[in-house]
């Protein structure tokens, strides 16, 4: 078989096992990926990604809901630590280069949205600084000074603990203007997120998805 | 006739019996700020006594207009009665309702106490309600709530391996499902013979925003029907989130009444479930109360009732840091605009 062939076909398994929860067989097509010494990044990118965005397409049409996003984060995950170690300085290079400070703010522990987009975020070849769940307001302003984040993303489940976003977005735009902010979280909606002065935001665990999507969609046109 | 009280106003309310004016109410939190600060607490201490619970719930309810009140204010009740840690954020300065900050790895590991009812702040809700039933149980209404059995076994297992074992080890969740449907079944009658004069089965983690409307059929809504069966009228169940793909589905598991968000569309709702259900809904509890001009209140509340509830409610929890003058307009509102019949309920 043609490597080219061979990439194609893996490629494929690697999305279509996404799509259908199957880690084993995305593990295994990853690591024929590795032992075939095919391009990782490519593995990436235009397998795992590529399924994913299905998989974002499949959310969108009420087919798959939160449990199926999870299920098929774990088949991602299972072939991307598979293909990370492998990711040349080349492809480095050619990744968006990025930094997010990414947690769940102080009050709310429901992180299931949170590390949906943070694994997009990874896909996408950003520079992940995850502070977890529950996380002291001030926190999220001084990773973004340390780190020189050009994106903070934020999210809360509950009404009960969105006015904590409005806070630390004003934290951290009287430090630095320039950052993106992204709010999440189900009790959001466009009006509330304007007034907490975010640049983004998105409703819910899967729209979240279907936001870091449309950015990597984007990445592999310009990539393609 | 002569004018009904506020609790004579919500019984019949529930009862479709004709009433004067629509009620203003709620089934979920409505304690504010502004009553916290008259009674001279922080917001983390109206979880901890009876005294700051039942106190803050009635100077709300009576600051604001409100026909009764609610107790309690937080999601951790229960877990905590079953042992496991809770963050209250007692030096915080902000507004932050407890939280678990470590739950059990799987569902069969969850463990619930025969005793539970004596346990950690358990008393203390049931304290509150006596409270509430003896300061103003004779001319106001009590409400209480209960999360439905996957939005609890939500606050037990860590949310996450619950939605992949629904999928992957259903059989694992359902038991624990069980087991928690039997004790809310319990807890309803509790509460109720405490005082409470309507308990709303709170199943927020269940919307099509969350879980497909297949797996709501296959695990939720079985369970939802046996409480509904088991307990007595007035029967109420609230869903936020996304809720148009599944009201059809929450009409049938035997509720009398079905509360819902802002994201639901309500007069889609309505045609939906025809008229004999009890419709309540579905104001948005931060932006109204907390951020809205006059004239947006005027025209949320308009939309309410022209979507076709039968009582405009809030679809979450009241943001307690509201303004004074944007929640009693809501009130004087709903009251004013209220007076004409709804779908379920006529007036005299």
């Amino acid at each position: 078989m043609s490597k080219d062939k061979l990439r194609e076909e893996l490629h494929k398994v690697l999305s279509d096992g996404v799509v259908n929860f199957e880690e084993e067989k995305v593990k295994e097509a990853a690591q024929r990926v590795v032992d075939e010494g095919l391009d990782a990044y490519d593995a990436v990118m235009n397998g795992l990604a590529a399924g994913m965005e299905i998989v974002g397409d499949l959310y969108d049409k009420h087919e798959y809901f939160v449990p199926e996003l999870l299920m098929a984060a774990d088949a991602l995950y299972g072939g991307l630590d598979i293909l990370k170690p492998h990711l040349k300085l080349d492809d480095m290079d050619q990744r968006l280069k990025g930094q997010v400070v990414i947690g769940t703010v102080q009050g709310d522990v429901h992180d299931i949205g949170k590390n949906l987009i943070k694994m997009m975020f990874e896909v996408a070849g950003f520079t992940v600084h995850d502070l977890g769940r529950d996380v002291p307001l001030e926190k999220f302003a001084e990773e973004q000074m340390r780190t020189d984040s050009e994106i903070v993303a934020l999210s809360a489940m509950m009404t009960t603990t969105m006015m904590g976003m409005k806070k630390v977005v004003q934290m951290i735009k009287e430090k630095n203007p320039n950052v993106k902010i992204m709010l999440g979280g189900a009790p959001l909606t466009g009006d509330i997120a304007k007034l907490f002065g975010a640049d983004g935001y998105a409703e819910s665990a899967g729209n979240a998805v279907q936001e870091a999507i449309k950015m990597i969609s984007q990445l592999r046109k310009l990539e393609g | 006739m002569s004018a009904l009280s506020s609790r004579e106003r919500v019984q019949k309310f529930f009862a479709k019996e004709p009433i004067d004016t629509m009620p203003c109410f709620s089934g979920q939190g409505m304690v504010t700020v502004p009553a916290i600060e008259a009674l001279g607490i922080r917001f983390p201490a109206i979880h901890l006594t009876a005294e700051n619970m039942a106190g803050s719930a009635i100077q709300s309810m009576e600051m604001f207009g409100f026909d009764g009140a609610v107790v309690p204010y937080d999601m951790c009740t229960i877990p905590e009665a079953f042992g496991l840690e809770v963050s209250i954020y007692e030096d915080s300065e902000d507004i932050l309702y407890p939280t678990i900050p470590s739950k059990w790895p799987r569902p069969e590991e969850v463990q619930i106490p025969r005793d539970y009812l004596q346990k950690a702040r358990m008393p203390v809700v049931d304290e509150a309600i006596r409270m509430l039933k003896t300061r103003i149980g004779s001319t106001h209404a009590i409400g209480t709530w209960l999360l439905g059995p996957f939005t609890l076994a939500g606050q037990l297992v860590e949310l996450d391996v619950l939605m992949k074992m629904s999928l992957k080890e259903k059989d694992k969740v359902e038991a624990l499902l069980d087991k928690l449907t039997e004790l809310i079944i319990d807890l309803g009658h509790h509460y109720r013979k405490l005082g409470a004069d309507y308990v709303n089965l709170r199943e927020m983690g269940t919307g099509a925003d969350i879980i497909s409307p297949r797996l709501f059929k296959m695990i939720v809504q079985p369970r939802l029907r046996r409480i509904f069966e088991a307990w007595d009228s007035p029967k109420i169940l609230h869903i936020c989130g996304s809720t148009d793909m599944i009201v059809e589905l929450m009409n049938d598991c035997g509720a009398e009444a079905i509360s819902v968000d802002h994201k639901n569309t309500l007069s889609e709702t309505r045609s939906k479930l025809g008229n004999e259900v009890l419709l309540l809904g579905d104001y948005d509890g931060f932006t109204l109360p907390g951020q809205a001009k006059p004239e947006q209140i005027q025209a949320a509340i308009k939309a309410c009732i022209d979507g076709g509830v039968d009582a405009v409610w809030p679809g979450c929890d009241i943001w307690p840091d509201i303004r004074s003058e944007n929640l009693k307009m809501i009130n004087d509102t709903i009251k004013a605009m209220g007076r004409a019949p709804t779908p379920a309920v006529g007036r005299f």
